[in-house]
């Protein structure tokens, strides 16, 4: 269980991300965040593995605060949190293999990792997340030779090999064509049922919310505006969390091909 | 000015004050000649000194006889080479130290910084002289100079590349739970470790050239050859090793060049 217990985010130079932030998300559930940019939906994924420190509240994974947590801990926390990012974030020069790897790097002592010494069980772990989003075939070839639905798929094995209980995807699909993103979304919805994996996903298009949510959660200026279930969202609450009419430009458009 | 009805606007003019600094430093480099006494003639005069002419002609026997020469230049290499390995290895750590995007943490980048600091701040042939002054003239002492002079320069030049790695790559590993060291490890060096070895090449470019030059203060190497012939004022055979290493120099750019352009 994750529990944000009245969590404020301020960076420095004053600008508040979060502001006062209560919510509480069950093992297994598949929650969309969606909000404008700058309404904290980063923040709000980066506050939970302390890749952004709260500067207020409490945050607690499976029991374990996260706020002001020694370094250890917040390691041990983040071992546990797979995420998955907009722009990918593979090291471009190296094999998928070794970008995949980089999940198992709490999992080896530290000199093993640095010398590239990944004992065979790790590479395993390595491979099997390949096959489950079926690119296993790419292993020794080099990320920036992927194309980019190929390359958050490398991605996603990299944050599955953390053998997580929680996943984070920061705008997963922003970058990515219709097509491709429907996939990678399909991707993330399968792991989630197959896994149960709790899943939180920050979303810009809203037709891509309705369709695979579970759990929609608006932001808006570092304040839950919104906390219900998808089938009860109307393009009325959209209008809502987002302060404006709902234009073409918040929908990926490209109906299902399914 | 009006603007032109397409809505194109006027290219714009140039500054006064571009003329007023390109004025400023061509006063500076003349009044820095006349103070220094360089004229066109004076330049002419060096070259019109009988000294030239005692270059001609080379007595090449000498120069390729193998104690003469070949030997010290062998010498050159593993002066070099020792320094390249040892010099880029350590600026390898020091450089992750140094970058502020992969630095452990604030005591050791001030310990590695204020260290960098001091190495850089000592010309190398000083470092040459004081090396030769400690551990006595030879190829050691050069040895020690050359791996200094490799990391100061080794360091500027590759940390340089690590500030401007990509940091994502970084965060994902930080998100991972990863250490800071694997972290870095494998975030970070694949990345950069291209450059890293196009840059030792040509710091090892470097070190044959300044081996060249330390041996002038007598740490061993070709440059002690060249030094003791201009003493006897042997000027031939001193243009004959010169030969050699252009030569030599050229072949050796040729392929680092080569080999940079490969892993770039």
């Amino acid at each position: 269980m994750i529990c944000f217990d009245n969590v404020s985010v301020t960076y420095r130079g004053g600008v508040k991300a979060l502001r006062n932030l209560d919510l509480t998300i069950d093992d297994g559930e598949f929650v969309v965040i969606v909000g404008l940019s700058g309404a904290g939906k980063s923040t709000l994924l980066r506050a939970l593995n302390g890749l952004v420190p709260a500067t207020e509240g409490s945050i607690t994974v499976g029991g374990v605060e996260v706020v002001g947590a020694s370094a250890a801990t917040l390691r041990q926390v983040r071992s546990n949190i797979g995420m998955i990012f907009q722009t990918f974030n593979l090291v471009n020069r190296t094999t998928v293999l070794n970008n995949v790897l980089m999940g198992r790097l709490s999992a080896v002592p530290a000199w093993r990792s640095t010398f590239g010494l990944w004992p065979a069980q790790e590479r395993e772990k390595a491979m099997q997340s390949l096959e489950r989003v079926g690119i296993v075939e790419k292993a020794y070839v080099r990320a920036s030779d992927l194309s980019g639905g190929q390359q958050q798929r490398v991605g996603i094995a990299r944050a599955l090999a953390q053998e997580p209980t929680v996943m984070l995807a920061d705008e997963p699909v922003a970058a990515l064509d219709p097509v491709t993103s429907r996939q990678v979304m399909g991707d993330l919805q399968r792991i989630n049922q197959d896994l149960g994996i709790t899943t939180l996903i920050n979303l810009h298009f809203l037709d891509l919310a309705r369709e695979y949510g579970q759990r929609l959660i608006g932001l808006r200026e570092g304040q839950l505006v919104f906390d219900g279930d998808i089938a009860d969202v109307t393009d009325k609450t959209f209008q809502e969390i987002y302060g404006r009419s709902i234009t073409d430009t918040d929908l990926l458009a490209v109906e299902s091909t399914e | 000015m009006t603007v032109p009805e397409s809505g194109r606007p006027t290219r714009p003019r140039l500054k006064p004050r571009t003329f007023l600094i390109a004025g400023l430093v061509l006063l500076f480099t003349i009044y820095s000649g006349r103070q220094v006494g360089f004229t066109i003639t004076t330049f002419w005069e060096v070259w019109s000194n009988p000294l030239w002419e005692k270059f001609w002609p080379v007595p090449w026997e000498w120069v390729l006889d193998r104690h003469n020469v070949i030997n010290p230049l062998i010498e050159t290499f593993q002066i070099a080479i020792i320094s390249t390995l040892i010099g880029c290895g350590l600026a390898l750590p020091i450089s992750f130290i140094i970058s502020p995007l992969t630095t452990p943490n604030k005591p050791t980048y001030l310990v590695a910084k204020g260290i960098m600091n001091v190495v850089r701040a000592v010309p190398d042939l000083f470092w040459a002289k004081l090396l030769v002054t400690a551990v006595g003239i030879g190829a050691f002492a050069g040895s020690w100079a050359l791996s200094i002079f490799s990391l100061a320069v080794m360091v500027k030049l590759f940390s340089e590349t690590v500030d401007s790695a990509d940091p994502r790559p970084l965060e994902a590993a930080r998100a991972a739970g990863g250490r800071h060291t694997p972290a870095v490890r494998t975030g970070v060096l694949p990345t950069v470790f291209p450059s890293y070895v196009a840059y030792s090449l040509y710091v090892f470019e470097l070190n044959i050239r300044a081996s060249i030059v330390l041996g002038l203060v007598g740490a061993g190497g070709i440059g002690r050859v060249v030094e003791a012939q201009r003493q006897y004022f042997r000027f031939d055979r001193v243009l004959g090793i010169l030969l050699i290493i252009f030569v030599i120099v050229i072949v050796i750019e040729q392929i680092s060049v080569a080999l940079r352009k490969r892993l770039v």
